[in-house]
């Protein structure tokens, strides 16, 4: 049975959308010039992004049903599926990540000088695992993707990174393969049980309470590492401070939400069972991960390892918002996830920026640009601003929802977590202070060129986000409403093990 | 124009002001100045439209709804907000005006006025804020535009750390408000303003928490120390935003939500209102710079309006719920005091900042009091119109200070004496600090050149002096203000001035103690007369200043930094280094001992053959 269920054209739209970047890639291996190269990555990826607008357009959002769906046998004999389809979630996701390409690529104009061909194709196979993991609703193909991954980042870090990029790329990779191990023995546990890969397949089905529990705890082992989840994150910090700009930032952008995605697609539908009663666990760590990681922030004097670090306490956020297991929180999630990848990636492209010129991440060095790049400082402002919450940008719609959620949850927990915005508050403050105004003792900031054009068309589309989702958050909360409402019939309401916390 | 209209006119025009000066002005100071001061030309002149064409209206837009979570965007313009508009939009314009030709020689003209802007955008949309979330949006972004504002000169170090300090410290109050919000809307279902006033859950927990926010804001204890170091920005921002509007909105965010209280939450606030009155007067008598008893000075006002909003109904409010409406009208008592006080307060606080700001510009940026003296014949008209915010403030009779505060020591009086016995103590302390400055600054002989040479400043800065002179000699007088106020004016107690003897004779007595003694004491000499005369009392008084500033120190640098690198390095060590590189270590290891079997030597090989097929067999035997 071979269904394409597009829409009017028959075009099969997300095959289209994920195998667009290979071809890309394909006729990248075949030019020379290295402008050629660069502006050939930058208009597929932009025709890319305008591509996935119809996906946006023509989505349905009063359904939870899986969307764009496409279905054909691939290796029958083991019952693996080609399918894919989207849901409201991961159709934002993969919005974000067809949005963070091409910005990956502009930020990536000057500062990747060497070996271009391979670092533009390793993006490009990049943006194809990642469309294709928040598509799959196979679960050997969305292994597969997930896995494709793990090539191309590990050698966008270990190639083009910083002085240790050997010890970052390696620490990734054997970090995220070791997750993904109880991931590959979770699923084939799931096929032993329900006799598919379909992953929708997998939802809904009565399984034993102690086969859920290890189940879960394997998928929980594999997403944690990705989130990365308090005590798992000590990879972020080494990857994100040798990575090239573009390395973090789809780092930061996309691949942590595949944890976080994980537990919506896996986790809460296909063992809810478990899923409540580890929830009292998930939701100390994350508490845990929000104020450890803001308290970490605060010591760093390397950006990119600040940055990094807030990462940890706002996907803390995002983990809350998920456990809580009501509306309000996993609508919050999602929204920190999407705002997450905007704010996030935007503050490694404005660090980036401050390499480009001072080569140096160091927060003391970059302490006074701000007096000399003033459009710079705008940018890097809001975006400072978005990260630590700031009402009116986007992060501050996700943790309000958050918080909301976690109140009727319980009230401790909620209290326990507040303290975490006003961390944010001051180590962004200590950078916003220190590289808006601090150090005269900087003179050779007078040479410094404030943005071009190619770095105002990088960030501007971020800053964009910032103010619409901070501003008018519906249409991106209607997008998903359907499908949370969906999840949390599927993960049930009152179950005896979900006693909340005191 | 719809009223509706124009208020959302006098809402955006200060924000159009802002983001074109941002965009387009930043190298031109002059033409961004103007633009700014139309603005706020604008918004005072629309703020007196609708207040005094008595238009009362709410108006909402749905924003977005989120999983039952609605939220509207939406204007409620009462009389509160109309008492509050009219306030924020008179003094913000003298403000601006005084700006002008205070302001001429700073090289980034352009980011001041741009500031100004935000900042006017920003008080507006907390007046007319419908809910409780659009307030704390506003809420924070005044708190940003205070930061801009007070790191303007950021060249010094201690502007630019006092701009971080007041922008962390009100975040801290402001968890606590948003902590309040989430209860709010999660046990009322609503933040809307006017939805809550019908019907809501009585709980202790959400004043208080919303509390929190006006802890911050208004800088009340134990959250206050960042106002005094926020005067490190230029001293029309003191007036405006420390002063006058931003460090009230605490106070009006209070009245706007005051069906919420509870008579315990509402004891709390008396108290922490009482307590910050006293502590910031007692701070004050120790301070040199000009600017810095003003701003201990405010703290102690802001702390009698709290206190005020506090008494109101504390007696009887809530004795049978069967007649809600009885403690509603008690209650609102409180919110007339305090509104009352904040206007009055508003026009001479402000008056003695410009006043100040018009000493410092006449001295070249001299601020400390005992370099000057002699400045009355120096610049007679900034004299004189300080001498009239001097004596509004100590309450002389018949000046707007005696009204609003005789309608707080009522309340206090009539509620809680022991309240009462320190709000007066405090009035005679208030009355020695404001009278030391003036006798130190005005009187006598100049102590140093600056003040020798000092001389009165331009038309700009001395016609926002005389407007807000007047101000504080009529803004006490309620009979005299449109009849459009009545809404709030009405529940004042004693508002003409208290017929009731011991009132009028504790007022007038606490301020001819303070003023006397403050002219006995002090002499106009380059030293303090207290620290000569009484060394002991003097140390304590600043220790006591020096107190929370020295914990707050403590905390930021020893705890949370300290404890910021310690986890830091638990994480290197412990996390990443032993546990996380430990693990690689034993596969590492592991891997070792397997290289260090395949030796590449036959005989070897064969040996573990025999070995293993030894033991193999033992297996299989049953041996093993």
């Amino acid at each position: 049975m071979t269904t394409l269920s597009s829409f009017t054209t028959g075009l099969p739209l997300l095959s289209v959308l994920i195998f667009s970047p290979l071809v890309a890639a394909a006729g990248a291996a075949l030019i020379r010039s290295e402008r050629a190269l660069r502006w050939w990555t930058l208009v597929w990826t932009t025709a890319i992004a305008l591509l996935s607008l119809p996906l946006w357009w023509r989505f349905n959002a009063d359904t939870a049903d899986f969307q764009f769906t496409e279905h054909t046998a691939w290796i029958p004999w083991l019952k693996i599926d080609y399918s894919l389809g989207l849901d409201g979630i991961s159709l934002l996701l993969v919005l974000l990540t067809t949005l963070i390409t091409p910005l990956c690529v502009l930020a990536s104009w000057r500062y990747i000088t060497s070996r271009v061909k391979e670092f533009l194709i390793c993006l490009l196979v990049m943006e194809t695992a990642m469309i294709g993991v928040f598509s799959a609703l196979d679960a050997i193909l969305f292994f597969m993707f997930w896995e494709a991954m793990l090539i191309p980042m590990a050698l966008l870090i270990g190639v083009w990174g910083g002085p240790r990029k050997i010890y970052a790329a390696i620490k990734f990779f054997i970090y995220t393969m070791a997750g993904s191990i109880f991931l590959l023995v979770a699923l084939i546990a799931l096929r032993l049980q329900t006799g598919s890969f379909s992953i929708p397949g997998m939802m809904g089905q009565p399984y034993g309470a102690t086969f859920q529990l290890w189940v879960f705890a394997a998928f929980f082992i594999s997403f944690a590492i990705k989130v990365p989840m308090f005590p798992f994150h000590t990879w972020l910090p080494a990857a994100h401070v040798e990575a090239p700009t573009a390395g973090s930032v789809v780092l930061a952008s996309v691949l942590l939400k595949m944890g976080t995605y994980g537990f919506l697609r896996f986790c809460l539908p296909i063992t809810p069972h478990a899923t409540h009663v580890f929830a009292p666990a998930i939701l100390a760590l994350s508490v845990v991960a929000i104020l450890y990681g803001g308290l970490t922030a605060l010591a760093q004097s390397d950006l990119k390892k600040l940055v990094a670090y807030s990462s940890v306490s706002h996907m803390g956020f995002a983990t809350l918002g998920i456990f809580v297991l009501n509306i309000n929180g996993l609508e919050g999630a999602t929204m920190v996830m999407i705002n997450h990848g905007v704010t996030t990636g935007a503050l490694f492209i404005c660090v980036g920026i401050i390499y480009e010129r001072l080569h140096s991440r160091e927060l003391a060095a970059a302490a006074g640009i701000g007096r000399f790049m003033p459009v710079f400082m705008a940018f890097f402002g809001v975006f400072c601003l978005s990260s630590l919450g700031f009402p009116g940008t986007n992060s501050f719609i996700g943790e309000f929802l958050v918080l909301a959620g976690g109140f009727a949850h319980s009230k401790l927990l909620v209290a326990c977590a507040v303290p975490g915005v006003v961390i944010a508050a001051a180590y962004m403050f200590r950078v916003l202070q220190r590289v808006a105004w601090g150090g005269t003792a900087n003179p050779a900031h007078h040479e410094l060129h404030d943005l071009e054009f190619r770095e105002i068309v990088t960030l501007l589309p971020l800053l964009v986000f910032v103010f619409w989702i901070g501003l008018h958050p519906q249409p991106f909360v209607h997008a998903m409403h359907a499908t949370v409402v969906h999840l949390l019939g599927q993960v049930g309401h009152a179950l005896p093990a979900a006693a909340a916390l005191p | 124009m719809t009223p509706v209209q124009l208020a959302i006119v006098t809402l955006l025009a200060p924000l159009a002001s802002a983001a074109v000066i941002a965009l387009f002005l930043r190298r031109a100071g002059g033409l961004a100045s103007a633009v700014s001061v139309l603005a706020a030309t604008l918004i005072a002149g629309a703020a007196l439209m609708l207040a005094l064409g008595n238009f009362r209206f709410e108006a909402a837009h749905e924003w977005f709804q989120l999983g039952g979570l609605s939220l509207s965007l939406g204007i409620k313009f009462d009389d509160l907000a109309a008492l509050m508009l009219s306030v924020v939009g008179v003094v913000g314009w003298c403000i601006h005006v005084f700006s002008l030709g205070y302001m001429r020689d700073d090289p980034a003209h352009a980011r001041y006025f741009g500031g100004l802007s935000i900042f006017m955008f920003s008080m507006v949309g907390i007046v007319l804020a419908d809910n409780l979330f659009m307030l704390f949006i506003f809420w924070e972004l005044v708190g940003f535009s205070s930061y801009l504002l007070i790191g303007h000169w950021h060249e010094k170090q201690s502007a630019s750390d006092a701009a971080k300090k007041a922008f962390i410290v009100n975040r801290v109050g402001d968890f606590g408000f948003l902590l309040g919000i989430v209860m709010c809307y999660w046990s009322n279902g609503t933040v809307n303003l006017t939805a809550l006033s019908s019907h809501h859950v009585f709980s202790m927990l959400i004043p208080l928490l919303l509390f929190c926010g006006a802890v911050g804001k208004s800088a009340q204890l134990p959250l206050q120390i960042w106002l005094p170091d926020a005067m490190e920005g230029p001293t029309p921002v003191s007036a405006l935003i420390h002063a006058a509007t931003m460090v009230a909105a605490g106070i009006y965010m209070l009245c706007r939500i005051n069906v919420l209280m509870v008579p315990d939450a509402l004891t709390v606030i008396m108290w922490t209102g009482t307590a910050t009155a006293l502590y910031a007067a007692l701070c004050a008598i120790t301070q040199s710079d000009i600017k810095k008893v003003l701003a201990y000075s405010t703290l102690s006002q802001l702390g009698f309006m709290v206190a005020a909003f506090g008494l109101g109904p504390t007696q009887f409010i809530y004795d049978n719920f069967s007649d809600p409406k009885i403690g509603m009208l008690l209650m609102q008592t409180g919110v007339g005091a305090a509104m009352f006080h904040l206007s009055t307060h508003a026009f001479f606080k402000a008056l003695l900042f410009l006043g100040s700001g018009s000493v410092i510009h006449g001295c070249h940026h001299e601020q400390d009091i005992f370099k000057m003296g002699g400045l009355r014949t120096k610049m007679p008209l900034t004299f004189w119109t300080f001498t009239i915010g001097v004596a509004a403030i100590i309450g002389f009779p018949y000046l707007a200070g005696f009204f609003s505060k005789d309608a707080i020591l009522y309340l206090a009086y009539a509620n809680n004496r022991t309240v009462f016995a320190v709000l007066a103590f405090t009035a005679i302390l208030t009355s020695l600090y404001m009278v030391r400055l003036w006798k130190l600054t005005f009187l006598g002989a100049p102590r140093s050149d600056h003040a020798a040479h000092a001389h009165e400043g331009g038309f700009t800065l001395t016609a926002p002096l005389v407007i807000l002179a007047v101000l504080s000699v009529l803004g006490g007088y309620t009979s005299l203000y449109p009849k459009v106020f009545t809404g709030v004016f009405s529940l004042i107690p004693e508002a003409e001035g208290s017929a009731h003897t011991v009132i009028v004779l504790t007022s007038l007595a606490v301020m001819l103690i303070g003023a006397v003694g403050a002219f006995a004491l002090y002499r106009p000499a380059a030293t303090d007369s207290l620290a000569q005369k009484s060394p002991g009392l003097f140390g304590a008084l600043t220790a006591l200043k020096e107190s929370f500033d020295a914990v707050y120190d403590y905390y930021v640098a020893k705890v949370q930094q300290r404890f910021a690198m310690l986890l830091n390095f638990l994480e290197q060590i412990f996390l990443s280094g032993l546990i996380v590189r430990g693990l690689a270590g034993v596969a590492g290891l592991f891997g070792l001992g397997a290289r260090a079997l395949h030796v590449g030597n036959l005989n070897v090989y064969v040996y573990w053959f025999l070995g293993g097929l030894t033991l193999f067999w033992a297996c299989a035997a049953g041996l093993l």
